[in-house]
């Protein structure tokens, strides 16, 4: 059906280069000792620390009560991610799907309610949030993590303009199936955006996984600690002093990259299936 | 057999420990450190709580210094906060301008029982965090000195000593340019050629005492005649090639001393540990110059750093444990090791003391020069100063500096910008307290 | 009924509509569900969260703006606008919002352009697709206090490979010294964390299209570019439109922690944009009303923009 052209590649493989290049000096950097990495900089050739920054950083128990170690903070790392992932879809393509398929009055007013949250990044309503949480009794908790996150308008926003564009036709023949609103929903729209809901779990997934500074205000508890707070942990030491670890933030870094990766390649499949199933 | 005994053993001792971590008083203590200084922080900790019954301290990383500071303030207004807080140098105002978020320091621990003796800390370290009185508020926990990092090599091939006051700079400047090398490299200009130009020359930085005697009115001194002719010598030396700018951030300037491309650089006390890795020549280190020419110049430096805060709204129970462990920290023995694991100095003359009794100083000569610039006389402005929005004031610091040796601006002209912007934020500040 | 995806009149009648010319939107959808109360609950969960996780801590952030407060919440004083005013008449704030507008203008469309480019090329291939689509998207997954930390590396003054490669080229790159050269790094890192976020989006939007739809362009247009311009991109504005909004909030909000990092949290005279300001002047600096101030001031920005967009873009979005 299409005829591929070198240059088609060609643009790619420089695209897949201006990108993923880091990702490999990341790897590469890694496996060299801090002081190397503080004078000589970035490292494209592999070194000889790799094993022992890995091991290190695998095994360390760290923290004050020794619990916050690699495994924990990545258990964490993927309660966040997922929880945050599947929460904010959930919630998106329910509150998309009333703005879009139903007539009832401030149906405008709410969409422009829901966008607002895209306006005011969390860093500057910081302290009042903290205020909520507490008052709700939710620091330190699982919950207290991912739901305000959830306080934004992406999701939303995005499945809009997906259902916006899915053809009238769909919903005129599924009325005169006699299919109810919750019917022709779950039959009918959740399948037809998979490959929606793939790109969105990916994203989300990653933002979720990559969160820092609201993990960070709202934990004291060592054993919530996340993998992206150990990561900062390292590099935080006042430059001057002495060189943070740069090998193990690489290294951490490297690993925290596998779960969103392994999510990539899960749903790739969704990407192709979504076109191949319902366009044949 | 054995092993079962063994194991029934440590059962028990575990359930004597976990009864007692239950009877103990829990306390809890917010910083602001990462990597290596956390896991010291965690190792003081551990010592503290083991060595005694009564208290239970958990320290917990809160991110970076303004990180912990939000986080305290968060806590704060929820009841939710922790009794002990890092708070860093230049946002100390913030918080000691609050005196309804802290209990003194002092009166801490004179209350818990103990004695409490200003005399026994060291000259720079005594006054940077105590009220116009003298009265500790904060306690000061890790601190440093910027001090000058020498070149040997340089030095030897240049055939010349490393000076004391800028007046020898000046004459030995020309020789080590000759020989190869940029003389001169600072990180962190506002620290060293800004704050300590005050300290080190005893010059007044603010009015109202430097600010300790109230935020009403106060104003900072950035048009000294003394320190615009600082800022003039600097402009001229770097355009002479004798002074290396290399923009605000620390490692930037830092990192051409590494390669041995510079003769002097000015960095923190607590530098030599991560230069002792990274340096490719050999290296000792000096007091930050002063300049002769000004009366009275020559005092000890003001610290950088941070101390730690007594958080109110805790009990008398969680107080007194606060107050232990206040006390446990600046015993002689804790602050050498703290000292020696971190490069941060010791606050104390017994804990300098007991350091230079371990022949600590013979083995690392380069580990002395901080504490013993902070030890020098003082002077009449080279307690401390406190000055609210001070990070604010030093972003404006560091924007004029970057205009000054880019040419977009004059000396006069950067200082006259940064006395009107500071003024400004500083009457700003007095607001804040309502 | 669960097969009415696969029912053939049907994807007829959707190809068709797809293929016709983009009439003016309708509301939202020609037909629609008349229920009153079922989508308030299937708003409610994104309702409640919004309002208590985010109106009202932000109704708390609007009133700051008018006093100058102890962080501590034991003194505060009603300044009223002068928070306000303070902002705006400075001369500094003026630079700061100049630079932002050009930083996020650049941003933008670089990141949309050269997402859009891979995912139309990705799209086409079919050997090693897989491998493409991984390799783009992986970026993405790099913890952001690293991808700072390589950002910061490769352009560092004394050893960054590209400033090695840019001096070779005779151009004295200094970042951290010289207001452009600031500049150029941070927007290269701020595009490159960004792409792979457009290039899934964009993928996901094209591979949406229907097989017959293409199929009917390849016959219809044999200029690639034509075929591009009149089938693909009418069919993918529904996503480039919510990528546009979402790419300039970005830009404007979310590059903070890049342009941090990039700056070794020392901003002196390099180019910082508004947001930073705020986090400077707000949780480093403790000035909880002047940052108020100035983040009510970007909200109201970016509103009015968002609803220029709404009103002048939307209108020329094809929907379905």
């Amino acid at each position: 059906m299409h005829r591929t052209r070198p240059l088609d590649h060609l643009i790619l493989i420089l695209g897949a280069v201006f990108l993923a290049a880091p990702v490999l000096v990341a790897f590469m950097t890694s496996t060299h000792t801090a002081a190397e990495i503080h004078t000589g900089g970035l490292q494209i050739l592999p070194g000889s620390n790799g094993p022992a920054t890995y091991a290190e950083v695998l095994t360390r128990q760290g923290g004050f009560t020794g619990e916050v170690t690699g495994l924990r903070m990545l258990m964490n790392s993927l309660i966040l991610g997922l929880g945050f992932a599947v929460g904010k879809i959930v919630f998106s393509m329910l509150a998309a799907y009333a703005l879009v398929y139903f007539r009832f009055r401030f149906a405008t007013v709410l969409f422009w309610v829901i966008f607002t949250t895209l306006l005011l990044p969390l860093e500057v309503r910081i302290v009042p949030s903290f205020q909520v949480m507490s008052d709700l009794g939710l620091i330190n908790t699982y919950p207290g993590l991912i739901v305000p996150l959830l306080a934004s308008a992406t999701g939303t926003f995005y499945f809009r303009q997906f259902f916006r564009s899915v053809p009238d036709e769909l919903l005129e023949a599924a009325r005169i199936d006699g299919a109810g609103p919750v019917k022709f929903f779950w039959d009918i729209l959740v399948p037809l955006s998979r490959t929606m809901i793939a790109a969105m779990f990916i994203i989300m997934f990653v933002y979720g996984w990559n969160q820092y500074l609201w993990p960070m205000l709202m934990t004291t508890d060592e054993r919530m600690f996340t993998l992206m707070r150990g990561i900062k942990s390292i590099l935080q030491v006042w430059v001057g002093s002495q060189i943070p670890d740069y090998n193990q933030a690489f290294a951490l870094a490297v690993l925290a990259m596998l779960p969103p990766v392994a999510v990539v390649v899960i749903f790739q499949r969704w990407f192709i299936k979504g076109l191949t199933e319902s366009d044949k | 057999m054995l092993r079962n005994a063994t194991v029934s053993a440590i059962a028990l001792i575990a359930t004597l420990a976990t009864a007692q971590a239950q009877a103990a008083t829990e306390i809890t203590w917010w910083h602001g450190m990462g990597g290596k200084n956390q896991e010291v922080i965690n190792e003081i900790s551990k010592r503290f709580n083991e060595s005694q019954q009564a208290c239970a301290l958990t320290p917990v990383s809160r991110g970076t210094y303004e990180e912990a500071l939000a986080s305290g303030i968060a806590a704060f207004r929820s009841g939710e906060q922790p009794n002990i807080l890092q708070v860093f140098d230049a946002g100390a105002a913030t918080i000691m301008n609050a005196p309804g978020a802290t209990i003194p320091a002092e009166d801490l621990i004179t209350k818990a029982g103990y004695s409490f003796d200003r005399d026994a800390f060291v000259n720079g370290v005594r006054y940077f965090y105590a009220d116009a009185n003298g009265k500790f508020v904060g306690m000061p926990f890790n601190s440093s000195a910027p001090i000058m990092y020498t070149n040997t090599e340089a030095f030897e091939k240049a055939g010349v000593a490393p000076p004391k006051t800028w007046e020898e700079f000046e004459t030995i400047a020309p020789k080590l340019k000759a020989a190869g090398y940029i003389p001169l490299v600072g990180s962190q200009l506002t620290w060293m050629f800004f704050e300590n130009f005050f300290s080190r020359n005893n010059v007044q930085m603010a009015s109202n005492t430097n600010g300790y005697d109230s935020v009403e009115g106060t104003t900072i001194n950035a048009t000294d005649p003394n320190l615009l002719m600082m800022w003039t010598k600097l402009k001229e030396w770097h355009d002479a090639g004798l002074f290396g700018f290399y923009g605000a951030g620390w490692s930037d300037n830092q990192a051409p001393f590494e390669q041995g491309k510079v003769a002097m650089w000015i960095g923190s006390s607590g530098s030599f540990g991560g230069l002792q890795s990274t340096a490719t020549m050999p290296f000792s280190a000096d007091f930050l110059p002063y300049w002769s020419s000004i009366e009275g110049a020559g005092t000890n430096s003001f610290i950088g750093g941070a101390a730690l805060f007594a958080m109110a709204g805790h009990d008398e129970a969680q107080n007194k444990c606060t107050a232990d462990f206040f006390q446990f920290l600046t015993s002689p023995e804790i602050q050498v090791f703290y000292h020696k694991a971190t490069g941060y100095v010791p606050i104390t003359t017994a804990a300098y003391e007991l350091a230079k009794s371990e022949g600590y100083y013979d083995e690392k000569p380069v580990a002395e020069v901080g504490i013993k610039q902070l030890t020098l006389p003082g002077g009449e402005w080279s307690k401390g100063y406190r000055l609210g929005f001070y990070p604010q004031i030093r972003s404006i610091e560091e924007r004029e500096f970057n205009r000054i040796f880019s040419g977009e601006t004059s000396v006069e002209d950067a200082f006259e910008t940064i006395k009107s912007e500071g003024d400004a934020l500083l009457a700003r500040f007095a607001k804040t307290a309502g | 009924m669960a097969d009415l995806t696969e029912s053939p009149p049907l994807r007829a009648a959707r190809v068709r509509r797809s293929r016709a010319p983009a009439a003016a939107p309708a509301p939202a959808k020609r037909v629609q569900f008349d229920a009153p109360v079922l989508p308030w609950l299937f708003l409610a969960p994104q309702l409640i969260v919004v309002a208590v996780f985010f109106y009202w801590p932000s109704v708390q952030a609007v009133t700051s703006s008018f006093y100058i407060e102890d962080p501590f919440g034991f003194g505060a004083t009603f300044v009223g606008l002068s928070n306000y005013t303070d902002a705006l008449g400075s001369a500094e704030y003026h630079r700061v919002a100049r630079f932002t507008a050009a930083f996020t203008a650049i941003v933008t469309a670089l990141a949309l352009a050269i997402g859009l480019l891979l995912a139309v090329k990705a799209d086409a291939v079919i050997r090693g697709a897989a491998t493409y689509k991984t390799l783009l998207i992986a970026v993405y997954a790099i913890a952001p206090p690293v991808s700072g930390l390589i950002g910061m590396m490769f352009f560092d003054m004394h050893i960054g490979p590209f400033v090695t490669f840019a001096r070779w080229l005779g151009w004295d790159m200094q970042v951290g010294l010289d207001y452009v050269d600031t500049a150029t790094a941070m927007i290269a890192v701020s595009v490159w964390k960004q792409v792979p976020y457009n290039f899934i989006f964009f993928l996901s939007g094209l591979q949406a299209v229907p097989v017959s739809v293409r199929e009917a362009a390849m016959i219809d247009c044999a200029s690639g570019w034509r075929r591009f311009r009149t089938v693909t991109l009418p069919l993918l504005a529904p996503t480039a439109f919510f990528l546009l909004i979402i790419n300039v909030t970005y830009a404007l909000f979310d590059t903070f922690g890049i342009i941090d990092v990039m700056l070794k949290d020392k901003p002196a005279n390099n180019p910082v944009t508004l947001v930073y300001k705020v986090y400077n002047d707000g949780f480093r600096g403790n000035d909880i009303g002047g940052s108020s101030a100035q983040s009510v001031i970007l909200m109201v920005v970016v509103f009015a923009l968002t609803i220029l967009q709404f009103r002048f873009l939307e209108k020329r979005i094809h929907y379905g």
